[in-house]
């Protein structure tokens, strides 16, 4: 059997020759008219929609996606809500949330928009949501990715080199190939300062218009750069690099002040927006838990707590988050969360389990027998059966012993 | 000039999935290993874990590593620590996987407790797709001796070579002899 794995490999070698060609096609054309120019501009244009076409379909066919119609439906209210008056005919503006607990938003020329569950879950309100839509929204409308093409279509080695580095990044060789190199450039590089500049100027005014509070996104800014110092998070992202953050805030705080504020409070209902993020909360925390970024899952889980304050998923995680960060004073409070999950739902196997296991490590080996066993009685067809029984028979020598 | 790229390429692929290289600075393992290389299976050099093949890497391959506890893994930043259950380490190994978005579709098929050479430790099964769709089946086992996390991986193409080849792993399984490490 001939298995070719070359070609994922390869890839970045591929996309350095594609986009030398590119900007080879651009030299080869020394007197050009002006006509010409803007011809060439609109084909330059179609192209990138093109390639756009065809970065999403892979995006979306490596289950990068998170399937949720409902909250899908949400965002793109969102996004008709801040649609300006003039955008060019064939320009849809549509959102997808990419499951990542990384901090991004991008967009692409077409009008494809990408939000990581990451950078959702945390959001307070419908106004900082709104606040990031707009940006990135006035990228695809003011059409920075042409402007952007202009400038490095003759620099192909800068377009590679931002993709490599998504590439060279731990965790995220997938998206980044992707994302190929038009992503690659709205997700990690931005584009210029003065582009970012021109998106936070341009979506203030559309999320003022729209009637939420524009500077909303000044505390999901400062949210975000604590996250990021608290759990010593690194991450290759635009939203997830503190200059890019600080210097999205300053652009902010540099615009005027709105004069009606007050009376755009409304739309800061954190717990109206929380019950529309509803399920992706746990879902990012499940994420993060892997990662083993505990203190932000835990900020999420309490999110949806807030809106949900009998989940028992809920307490189960919160206790996984204290007994797996393996702090000794945390493993009370961790049979305390599993000991409410076991309340609120007695059939739930997981925490039987999970108190079992601390009690089993503690050499509690009677208390740990008792959960085991319930656990395996909820649930006798458990996955990690063959772990519990193990304990279940140490237990039993322990005892006879 | 090809086949060496590949070969550049796989160290690469291989480092990643060996989580061999992030994390800061940590004490050398204290334990070491011995086994017996399974006949018509060669080594790729490397000076951080053994590598084996018997045709080429992409069709087959087996990797051993001696890991101290305490070094990160390439994702999550979740550690191993002397008092862990199997099953702990287990979960830490499954977190990486999952997280590890290289590997495409990635299926759970096991996860069990084994004892490897008189140690307590874990086998666990699953497959992946590389970008191009070709499905991969991993046997993985592993297990904690004092600071020392061990890990042997059988990977193979699932559709031919895993069955193939399977029996040579176990053998090489069974010889696996922990040891002091040598100070360097």
């Amino acid at each position: 059997m001939n298995i070719r794995r070359s070609k994922l490999f390869l890839f970045p070698i591929g996309l350095l020759l594609l986009a030398s060609a590119t900007g080879c096609s651009t030299h080869s054309k020394p007197q050009i008219s002006r006509v010409a120019e803007s011809l060439l501009e609109s084909e330059a244009e179609q192209m990138l929609w093109e390639k756009s076409e065809r970065e999403q379909r892979t995006l979306e066919s490596n289950g990068l996606v998170y399937a949720d119609p409902q909250f899908e439906g949400y965002l793109n209210q969102v996004v008709a809500r801040l649609m300006p008056e003039t955008v060019p005919a064939n320009l849809v503006i549509r959102v997808k949330v990419i499951k990542s607990p990384y901090l991004n938003a991008f967009a692409y020329p077409n009008g494809m928009i990408y939000i990581h569950s990451g950078l959702l879950a945390r959001m307070d309100s419908e106004a900082q949501l709104a606040a990031v839509l707009a940006h990135e929204m006035a990228h695809c409308i003011q059409r920075h990715a042409l402007r952007a093409f202009r400038k490095y279509r003759n620099q192909p080695a800068y377009l590679i080199a931002v993709q490599q580095t998504l590439l060279k990044t731990k965790g995220l060789q997938k998206l980044a190939h992707a994302m190929g190199v038009t992503g690659a450039m709205a997700a990690i590089s931005g584009y210029t300062r003065e582009l970012e500049a021109e998106a936070d100027r341009i979506g203030f005014e559309w999320v003022l218009r729209a009637g939420y509070n524009p500077k909303a996104a000044l505390s999901l800014f400062d949210q975000m750069l604590s996250d990021l110092a608290a759990d010593g998070l690194e991450e290759p992202f635009f939203f997830g690099s503190h200059p890019r953050i600080r210097q999205r805030a300053e652009n902010l705080q540099n615009l005027p002040e709105p004069a009606m504020i007050d009376t755009l409070a409304s739309n800061n209902d954190r717990q109206a927006f929380l019950a529309k993020l509803d399920q992706l909360l746990i879902d990012n925390a499940r994420l993060d838990i892997r990662l083993g970024r505990f203190q932000v899952a835990r900020t999420s889980v309490e999110k949806f707590l807030s809106i949900k304050p009998d989940d028992t998923r809920a307490y189960f995680l919160l206790g996984e988050i204290h007994r797996q960060r393996g702090q000794r004073s945390d493993v009370q409070t961790a049979i305390g969360y599993y000991s409410r999950a076991i309340r609120l739902d007695p059939s739930f196997a997981a925490p039987h389990k999970a108190i079992g296991l601390i009690h089993y490590k503690k050499g509690q080996h009677d208390l740990a027998k008792k959960f085991f066993e319930s656990c395996l009685q909820l649930s006798p067809d458990s996955p990690d059966k063959a772990y519990i029984k193990g304990y279940l028979k140490q237990c039993t020598i322990s005892e006879e012993s | 000039m090809k086949r060496l790229l590949w070969l550049s390429l796989l160290i690469c692929v291989v480092s990643l999935l060996a989580c061999a290289h992030s994390g800061g600075l940590t004490k050398p393992a204290s334990y070491g290993y011995k086994v017996n290389i399974p006949e018509g299976w060669r080594k790729i050099d490397n000076n951080r874990y053994l590598l084996l093949t018997k045709e080429n890497p992409f069709q087959q391959y087996i990797l051993v590593q001696n890991r101290p506890i305490g070094k990160s893994f390439r994702h999550t930043k979740k550690k191993m620590h002397t008092t862990m259950l199997p099953e702990e380490a287990a979960q830490i190994v499954v977190d990486e996987l999952i997280s590890d978005q290289n590997l495409l579709n990635l299926k759970l098929l096991n996860n069990t407790p084994l004892n490897i050479s008189g140690y307590d430790g874990f086998k666990i099964l699953y497959t992946y797709q590389d970008g191009e769709g070709h499905t991969f089946k991993t046997l993985y086992y592993g297990f904690i001796k004092a600071d020392t996390f061990f890990n042997l991986r059988f990977t193979a193409a699932d559709r031919f070579h895993f069955q193939r080849d399977i029996d040579a792993f176990r053998l090489m399984l069974k010889s696996l002899e922990i040891v002091k490490a040598k100070k360097t």
